[in-house]
């Protein structure tokens, strides 16, 4: 008979050596996540050294393509824009701003959305009610309208904007922490915790919130990327952060309408997106593996 | 019993939920700005044909009057009449609809057909390099904005290879480019949310007792493992029903999709505010029987969970 | 041979039928006759660039891509030809009795789609009803209260009593809210009905209309100017340009209205394509805030004038699809003076002027302009860099496009510079003087003159053509030293169809005119 394809494990390993723990910890994941991470905050860290001048314009060699076609100029293996800027320029200072955008909105949004999430989950009642209503109310209210609320009169600004990425991206992380934590509050390790009597906080803390983690690991690398793409959205109707100011969600938004003949305005921010997601999203496994111990194969 | 006072209880809260929205985007779209100069602009918009038209659509009138008025018609059904278009609200919806609600179904089936085989398959054989190109590939449908998809499947599946339409509803060929575009950006997230949800689940305890107990393998993966899975997808399902509005609109205007979707984006743009209302309610109504119906579905999924 | 022979002589036919159109593009006669080569019964399928308008009824009309499609379904009394001259259409003639009274002739044996007959009945019933209450929720009456009041003297002859002289009232009554609507078949079916399905005189009515997809038009046999060759049109909504450009390579449509530039030498090099370039009535321009330092000083507006390469622009940025304007209205605007020469590029004369007038190395100045579109923001960039390299230090600041022309402009935030697109299918400078150098208009809250206002106050007060036109070409003279605005250009606007289309005419106005297009 086919054997089980996961052995019976203790709940927690007995005695964990140093070199066990390191293991878990520098997992393949987490190793290739990190230095991907390493180097796209170390691009953006000295992105002015690395690209002094990005929005030096250059009217003679407009929308030349990237190296490897014909008529690629020199020195923008990435291609040139509508007027001239080296795309791979560009992009390399377009990192900053856009792991700013990504992260806080991101890291903020998630902290937000989970505690709304357990505490829905857990208290149920009236409480639950509230939250999932609002939840409700927030999804139903069209994003855009949102944006222009805030940003319509006063003019549009870095701030504002990721205050509305963070309200509009908190209610995923609370349904989806709420839904878990549903399921989490029926297990049997946590009607026992309760029997025994341990306090609320401590087995939301200790039983419940690493349970949930995962999800939440799961969520927050695409959240990094659809806050990216989101800013980009609000650039192309003229909700935008300053244009001087390289991201890579103006750079998407501008290279939207040469798609397709100057495909790769459009096309290599969307790979810088891609690559930094790839890093977080790994790294984000790697530590999930390692805080659950029972999800080791 | 207790599932009927359920139901009331959240159908109650439903519309309680809707009246709030409906102040909420009553007052922030007149916020953003008057839609009569704007209305105006392709003409002569003078002082007088502005305070003139503004009189005619009732704009010079109090904000609660306006909200008075609007609803004391709204709850007749009558959602008053678009200010770009001089149709009626309904009408408009009612028309528009069925396409977005096709485009959004068939967007979700498609997804979930490709994300629960590809994760489930990547969280059982976790480490492989099948595992690493089913991550790989999610992170396309997550990374690119939607038009980039949109754009390129009909570079290639329009043009280049003269498959599919590029635009219009006509027939099921062309529900295909549109629905494949918002599907490969569903399963992108699925795709992740499945392979965690199942990981979560293999190595834990009612499995190892399904399989102390004998149960032969296929057993235990699809009652146990997929139940919990589909946890995880239905949630995001039901949220995603929701906040498709955002990502159909995009997909509408590129496939010339005849939706509702289409129509959101430039009413908000041209502060048609009887539009933007009657979409933002209908969308709610809508929101608050999904989500019922989801939260319903967790019962019937896993027994074990109630809802105090 | 004898084939290669028949397409050289349709050729040759439909080239001549083009040229003589344009000479005389006289129309009046009913042309039954059909030359050869011509094929009739094909179907033209036209992807717009707009979005569907919703709304059919000429009373409710905002928008301009209405009359794309219902320049073919609808006529007004007067008929302006894509070559913009202004002929007899459902009037014969006309004549003013006094500068406010003025007087039509109605043409004979007409029928509306429905077969009802068209008469001064229906002329009196239309402009009652664009007048009255029908039209007060919609724009276009805005547009025509210079009416008083329609007349119907015997079943063919009416006389409109105007409250003041309109010089471009000829004009508006050729399409719009002035076209000829069927009285039996609106009150039959009622106001709704008839914005979904519309009827009126012209050579095609409408057959199929599905919301938001596309309209569909077939022949109407009885025209009064004879039948149209073509059997049917079919007008897609596309408003997104590579899903257009995809549909005309798939062969989807064959015709596409709204080329974007960078597409454009893709079709003109490939002969499946032919491609058509159309001055539109669209002009941009930076406007100035003459209230805000620094170009509240004449000499500093007038060296930002010279810094910016317009040129040089046209050519880098919209790849010389745009035509130089000296002043704010384009080349085939009445009121334009052809012999007004736009302001030359001059970057040293414009540091002097700086210098003189005592502007600082630094001075900031910020440029507002509509974010949503995409071209303009690319001459902005531009035009930043010029004004950067005679020493100011601009601020680009994009907005979103209802708050930016409906708050920000009047309401004077939007910088000391700003974008400002304009075009009136009147085709008549009017328009935009007034509603530009006019104190006090919702355009322009902060730009008044004496002379100007005297001179725009001139030009609509009577009806004579060579009266107005001295007082515009004065007027557009005096502007140029004013300097309101930094004149840039009037866009061209670039139509594709497939190489089998005959006799396609792009209109400088988007009214497409398809009586006599054909396909192979």
């Amino acid at each position: 008979m086919a054997q089980p394809a996961v052995s019976p494990a203790p709940a927690a390993p007995a005695a964990p050596n140093r070199t066990h723990r390191l293991r878990r910890w520098l997992s393949a994941s987490v190793l290739i996540g990190g230095v991907v991470v390493a180097v796209v905050v170390v691009i953006a860290a000295l992105s002015g050294l690395l690209a002094p001048n990005p929005n030096a314009l250059s009217l003679g060699a407009t929308l030349a393509p990237p190296f490897f076609q014909a008529g690629a100029a020199a020195g923008a293996p990435l291609g040139t824009d509508y007027l001239g800027r080296n795309v791979l320029s560009l992009i390399i200072a377009g990192t900053p701003i856009s792991l700013e955008i990504g992260l806080l909105a991101t890291t903020c949004a998630a902290t937000l959305g989970t505690a709304l999430g357990l505490l829905s989950g857990y208290a149920g009642g009236w409480v639950d009610d509230v939250v999932m209503r609002l939840v409700d109310v927030q999804l139903a209210f069209p994003f855009i309208l949102m944006a222009l609320t805030f940003m319509a009169v006063s003019g549009p600004g870095l701030a504002k904007l990721i205050v509305i990425l963070i309200l509009s991206g908190w209610v995923t992380y609370a349904r989806v922490v709420r839904g878990e934590t549903l399921r989490l509050r029926e297990l049997l390790f946590v009607e026992s915790a309760r029997a025994v009597g341990a306090p609320r906080r401590r087995i939301l803390a200790r039983h419940i919130l690493p349970n949930v983690l995962p999800s939440v690991l799961v969520l927050a690398p695409i959240d990094v990327a659809n806050n990216i793409l989101l800013s980009a959205a609000l650039t192309f109707i003229g909700l935008g952060i300053d244009p001087s100011i390289p991201s890579w969600g103006g750079l998407l938004a501008n290279g939207r309408i040469y798609l397709n003949t100057s495909w790769w305005i459009a096309t290599f921010p969307g790979l810088a997106i891609m690559v930094t997601v790839f890093g977080f999203n790994l790294l984000g496994d790697g530590l999930r593996d390692a805080l659950d111990p029972r999800s080791r194969t | 019993m207790r599932i009927v006072a359920y139901v009331v209880r959240r159908i109650l809260q439903g519309a309680l939920v809707m009246l709030v929205l409906s102040i909420v985007v009553f007052v922030t779209i007149r916020l953003t700005g008057n839609p009569v100069a704007g209305l105006l602009q392709g003409l002569s918009p003078t002082k007088q044909a502005i305070a003139h038209l503004e009189h005619a659509l009732g704009l010079d009138r109090p904000l609660y009057v306006q909200y008075a008025a609007y609803m004391w018609q709204a709850v007749r059904g009558n959602l008053g009449q678009s200010y770009s278009m001089q149709v009626p609200v309904t009408t408009l919806i009612w028309s528009r609809f069925p396409a977005t609600l096709e485009l959004a179904l068939a967007a979700i089936v498609e997804s979930i057909l490709i994300a629960v085989p590809l994760g489930t398959y990547a969280a059982l054989h976790r480490g492989s390099t099948g595992d690493l190109a089913v991550r790989g590939a999610s992170l396309i449908g997550i990374s690119f904005p939607n038009f980039w998809l949109g754009i390129m499947l009909v570079l290639v599946f329009s043009v280049t290879w003269r498959i599919f339409p590029a635009s219009g509803d006509a027939g099921l060929l062309s529900l295909v480019l549109p629905a494949t575009t918002l599907g490969l950006i569903l399963a992108g997230v699925e795709m992740r949310l499945v392979r965690a949800s199942v990981l979560e689940v293999v190595p834990q305890d009612y499995v190892r007792t399904a399989r102390a107990k004998g149960s032969p393998p296929a057993r235990v993966l699809t009652t146990h493992i997929l139940r919990n899975a589909l946890l995880s997808i239905v949630t995001f399902t039901g949220l995603q029903f929701a906040g498709l509005l955002g990502g159909v609109v995009i997909i509408e205007d590129i496939f010339a999709w005849p939706g509702l979707g289409q129509i959101g984006l430039t009413a908000v743009e041209q502060r048609d505010y009887p539009l933007v209302q009657g979409i933002v309610l209908f969308f709610a109504a809508l929101l608050v029987l999904v989500n019922l119906l989801t939260d319903l579905s967790y019962l019937l999924i896993d027994p074990r969970i109630r809802f105090e | 041979m004898a084939r290669s022979w028949s397409r050289l002589l349709g050729a040759a036919t439909s080239a001549s039928l083009l040229v003589a159109g344009l000479a005389v593009g006289s129309v009046a006669q009913a042309a039954h006759h059909r030359p050869a080569g011509v094929k009739t019964g094909g179907t033209l399928v036209i992807g717009e660039s707009s979005a569907d308008v919703g709304n059919w009824d000429p009373v409710a009309t905002y928008e301009i891509p209405w009359a794309t499609v219902m320049n073919n379904v609808f006529e007004g009394l007067t008929f302006r030809n894509p070559q913009l001259q202004l002929q007899p259409g459902l009037a014969t003639s006309w004549k003013y009795l006094n500068p406010t009274t003025l007087q039509f002739q109605l043409r004979k044996g007409v029928t509306f789609q429905d077969g009802e007959p068209f008469n001064a009945t229906a002329v009196q019933y239309t402009f009652n009803r664009l007048l009255g209450p029908a039209g007060a929720k919609g724009p276009e009456q805005g547009n025509y209260t210079s009416i008083k009041s329609v007349q119907v003297v015997n079943p063919y002859e009416v006389i409109f009593h105007l409250r003041a002289p309109d010089p471009s009232l000829l004009t508006k009554l050729s399409g719009y809210g002035a076209v000829i609507v069927p009285p039996q078949y609106i009150q039959k079916h009622g106001a709704a009905y008839f914005a979904d399905h519309p009827i009126g005189t012209g050579p095609f009515m409408v057959t199929k209309y599905v919301r938001g997809s596309e309209i569909v038009l077939t022949r109407y046999p009885h025209y009064w100017r004879g039948p149209a060759y073509l059997q049917t049109v079919i007008y897609k909504f596309l408003p997104e340009d590579s899903t257009r450009l995809a549909d005309l390579q798939t062969g989807a449509i064959n015709v596409m209205q709204a080329v974007p530039i960078p597409d454009v030498p893709l079709l003109k090099s490939n002969p499946a394509y032919t491609t058509y370039v159309a001055v539109t009535p669209t002009v941009y321009e930076f406007g100035f805030d003459v209230t805000q330092p620094p170009v509240n000083n004449v000499l500093v507006r007038r060296a930002i004038n010279m810094a910016i390469n317009v040129p040089a622009i046209i050519k880098a940025v919209l790849k010389g699809y745009a035509k130089p304007i000296s002043s704010y209205q384009g080349p085939l605007s009445f009121g334009n003076d052809p012999n007004l020469k736009p302001i030359p590029y001059d970057p040293a004369k414009a540091k002097a002027l700086l210098k003189q007038a005592g502007v600082k190395a630094g001075t900031p100045i910020t440029i507002g302009y509509d974010g949503t579109d995409t071209t303009f923001q690319e001459v902005a960039q531009a035009a930043a860099s010029y004004l950067d390299a005679v020493g100011f230090k601009v601020t680009l600041m994009p907005v979103e496009q209802n708050t930016f022309y409906n708050q920000d402009i009047p309401d004077q935030k939007a910088g000391q510079m700003f974008e400002f697109g304009w075009g009136g299918w009147t085709l008549d400078f009017d328009n935009t003087a007034y509603l530009l150098y006019m104190p006090k208009q919702f355009y322009n809250p902060s730009f008044s003159n004496p002379e100007v206002s005297k001179l725009i106050l001139a030009e609509r007060s009577t009806n004579n053509v060579a009266a107005r036109r001295q007082d515009f070409y004065k007027l557009d003279t005096l502007l140029q030293q004013l300097e309101p605005g930094v004149n840039l250009y009037d866009t061209e606007e670039i139509w594709a169809t497939s190489s089998n289309v005959q006799n396609f005419v792009a209109p400088p106005d988007d009214r497409l005119w398809l009586w006599h297009t054909w396909v192979k």
